[in-house]
């Protein structure tokens, strides 16, 4: 099947205007299916990481929104062990008029402001409540042992 | 598409000149009410555009039930002298596409003015006769001169000008008289400002769903413009604006509604042979699938929209059908078998019933064995026009059923009710019909339900539901409740909740598949009520 012009458009402005922090790039073989790298946003115990996460373009998006997942291991309580993400665009708050660029900054929003009380990951999130400076802690320390370049 | 030979006819069009056509490119964002550029506009449900402060005050309106929101009880006389019509206020909302290209052009505008004075322009509006008088007149050539004045700039900026200052009639034509003899200029002014306009409105004028140029934009009541066809396949998903997230009117009766006639003419004179590419894409896209089969259907069980369906899948032939599905748009049409074999249309006595509804995947759990176990949703209802077979299971083509649009489902409200409501020094005889005698009621003491509104028919429904949970009725037992979940409030939906909840025939609940008004479905929701506490089930 022909890519759709909506895919082609947005790849192509995600090349010329490129989000600063994020970088996305499209699979050769297969052009739905993007390399993508979040920078951990400063004053967040993510900065001075580089996550690399994966995004697919499902059949009917932009019906359906893009399925997106972390590689790099993170702590943090709205991702789980598997690198899933709980973001409300990502599911019932997705709409077509959102687009690669939307989402990928609200990756990145989420980054800057972890939300404990709709946590994916349960133990993180505990622990985020109950402590919230070890885990901090932790999360620059697995910044450091797995985000770093 | 309705749309569609519109759009197709427009092949080896070209776009308006910036020069030749000055007149004609400033009538594309004139207001045809006050003729000045619009101002805040709006799009009325007709398709027509005009500015928000041209539109009359607000009236009550009467006899309407349903939808009943506030923004539907008051309404507005149709300015626009090919309407006419009453519109509800809650569609009449700011056009958001239309105002940012007037504050573009605006702005662009200004920006032209600054280098202008130098060709001065002297505009002479020629009047459009009555269209009454017209050919009576038709001999004597010359048109009647109106205001006169000179502006400066080239034709588009000066024409652009007098619309302005009120000094040009939408329907006037104008004559030209340049007072500098540098003709060249003033037509590189023109190209200059066109273009300029073009580049910086031209994304405003792509669909925010499939960036292209919109084909035949339609607008929601929020004010959003998309293609038609996007539109409708969002609508697939969901109920909210893919733009601002605000809940639309369901039923989304798409295909009946407007198209939005200034967007689409600014498309089609700005950038006609995008349009025409697109249109001719489009309709090579679909003329593929016309006389082809290709929806997949399902020959088990009663679905409806926006209800769930769960199923079991063993049989080999459906297994490819549902796999095959999951790997395209997750979607199938459910049909329910023709028990009775009555005769189903043009299509005679089939095994299935004509009428169903398309099914999409929300979860799949595959066995380790091959079978498998899906969760639906119902999408919308559909028609089935032909049929043939693909690896064992049947395939089709298919209509989409859809209601009318919420103004005729209005309008039938506001006929029925006010047939029922006769004022009783009414010189109408009484009728002897059961159906409207007299005072409106049946022998059983009963109002007819044609004399109840839709909302007094939709909470006829809901005490219903209420007194047999008073009864603990094992129809509404928790476990259904939960698959089904709570009754819908929302009228369009409600009788598909409640046929789906109901321990009557399928061949009865199939009724509501065919019907195209929620009128009509609550009506016949109430009957179903009646003929229980009648017990003559
Ligand atoms: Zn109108
Ligand atoms: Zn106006
Ligand atoms: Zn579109
Ligand atoms: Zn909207």
């Amino acid at each position: 099947m022909a890519l759709p012009k909506r895919i082609i458009k947005e790849t192509e402005r995600l090349m010329a205007e490129p989000v600063p922090g994020i970088t996305a790039v499209p699979h050769e073989e297969n052009l739905r299916y993007f390399d993508v790298t979040v920078d951990g946003p400063s004053q967040s115990p993510y900065e001075g990481g580089t996550f690399k996460l994966e995004l697919f373009l499902p059949d009917d998006y932009p019906m359906t929104p893009p399925k997106v997942r972390f590689l790099t291991k993170i702590y943090h309580p709205n991702i789980d062990r598997l690198g899933r993400i709980c973001l409300d665009v990502l599911k019932s708050n997705w709409s077509p008029a959102l687009q690669i660029r939307t989402i990928l900054l609200s990756i990145q929003a989420l980054l800057g402001a972890p939300n404990p009380d709709d946590p994916l990951a349960n133990d993180v999130a505990q622990r985020w409540k109950e402590d919230q400076n070890a885990a901090i802690q932790t999360a620059r320390e697995w910044t450091a042992q797995y985000a770093k370049v | 598409m309705s749309d569609n030979g519109v759009v197709l006819g427009l092949e080896g069009r070209v776009g308006l000149s910036a020069h030749e056509d000055a007149r004609a490119l400033v009538r594309l964002i004139q207001c045809s009410q006050c003729s000045r550029p619009l101002r805040t506009p709006v799009t009325l449900p007709c398709g027509h555009s005009v500015c928000r402060d041209c539109l009359p005050q607000p009236h009550q309106r009467e006899n309407i039930s349903y939808p009943d929101t506030p923004d539907r009880q008051t309404g507005v006389r149709c300015p626009v002298r090919l309407c006419e019509q009453e519109h509800p206020v809650g569609e009449v909302n700011v056009d958001v596409t239309l105002a940012k290209i007037m504050e573009l052009v605006c702005t662009m505008v200004d920006k032209a003015r600054t280098n202008a004075e130098l060709c001065p322009t002297l505009v002479t509006e020629l009047l459009a006769k009555d269209d009454l008088l017209s050919e009576k007149e038709s001999e004597t050539e010359k048109m009647d001169e109106g205001r006169s004045n000179t502006f400066y700039g080239g034709r588009l900026l000066s024409t652009f000008t007098m619309a302005e200052l009120g000094e040009l009639d939408f329907r006037a034509d104008v004559r030209y008289e340049s007072l500098s003899d540098n003709e060249d200029q003033y037509r590189q002014l023109d190209l200059e400002l066109l273009e300029e306009i073009r580049e910086t409105t031209q994304k405003e004028l792509d669909c925010q769903i499939c960036y292209n140029a919109m084909l035949d934009p339609v607008t929601t009541s929020c004010g959003h413009t998309f293609c038609r066809r996007c539109l409708t396949r969002v609508l697939d998903h969901s109920s909210y604006c893919p733009a601002c997230r605000r809940s639309l009117p369901i039923p989304p009766s798409l295909s009946q509604q407007q198209s939005n006639e200034r967007i689409k003419s600014l498309l089609n004179n700005l950038c006609p042979e995008t349009i025409a590419a697109r249109a001719e894409a489009v309709a090579l896209e679909e003329s593929s699938g016309i006389g082809e089969l290709n929806v997949s259907l399902f020959v088990c069980t009663l679905s409806f929209p926006q209800m769930p369906t769960f199923l079991h899948i063993f049989e080999p032939r459906y297994r490819l059908m549902i796999r095959r599905a999951a790997e395209s748009n997750r979607q199938f049409g459910m049909l329910m078998y023709n028990r009775s074999r009555t005769s189903q249309g043009d299509l005679g006595v089939t095994d299935y019933c004509m009428y169903g509804t398309m099914l999409h995947i929300q979860h799949l759990q595959m066995l380790p064995d091959g079978r498998s176990i899906i969760e639906t949703r119902g999408l919308h209802r559909f028609k089935v026009l032909e049929t043939g077979m693909r690896d064992g299971y049947i395939v089709g083509r298919i209509e989409r059923v859809e209601d009318v649009s919420l103004a005729e489902e209005e309008r039938l409200e506001a006929e029925e009710i006010r047939v029922h409501t006769q004022p009783p020094d009414s010189p109408m005889e009484p009728e002897s019909n059961e159906s409207s005698n007299g005072n409106g009621r049946s022998n059983n003491n009963r109002p007819d339900v044609d004399s109840l509104t839709t909302r007094q028919l939709l909470e006829r429904a809901m005490d219903f539901i209420v007194e047999m949970r008073g009864n603990s009725a094992p129809w509404l037992h928790q476990r259904i409740l939960d698959a089904y979940g709570e009754p819908p409030t929302d009228p369009a939906n409600f009788p598909y909740w409640f046929a789906s909840v109901l321990p009557i025939a399928d061949e009865q609940k199939y009724l509501l598949l065919t019907t195209t008004s929620v009128r009509q479905r609550l009506k016949i929701v109430v009957g179903w009520i009646r003929r229980l506490e009648d017990q003559r089930w």
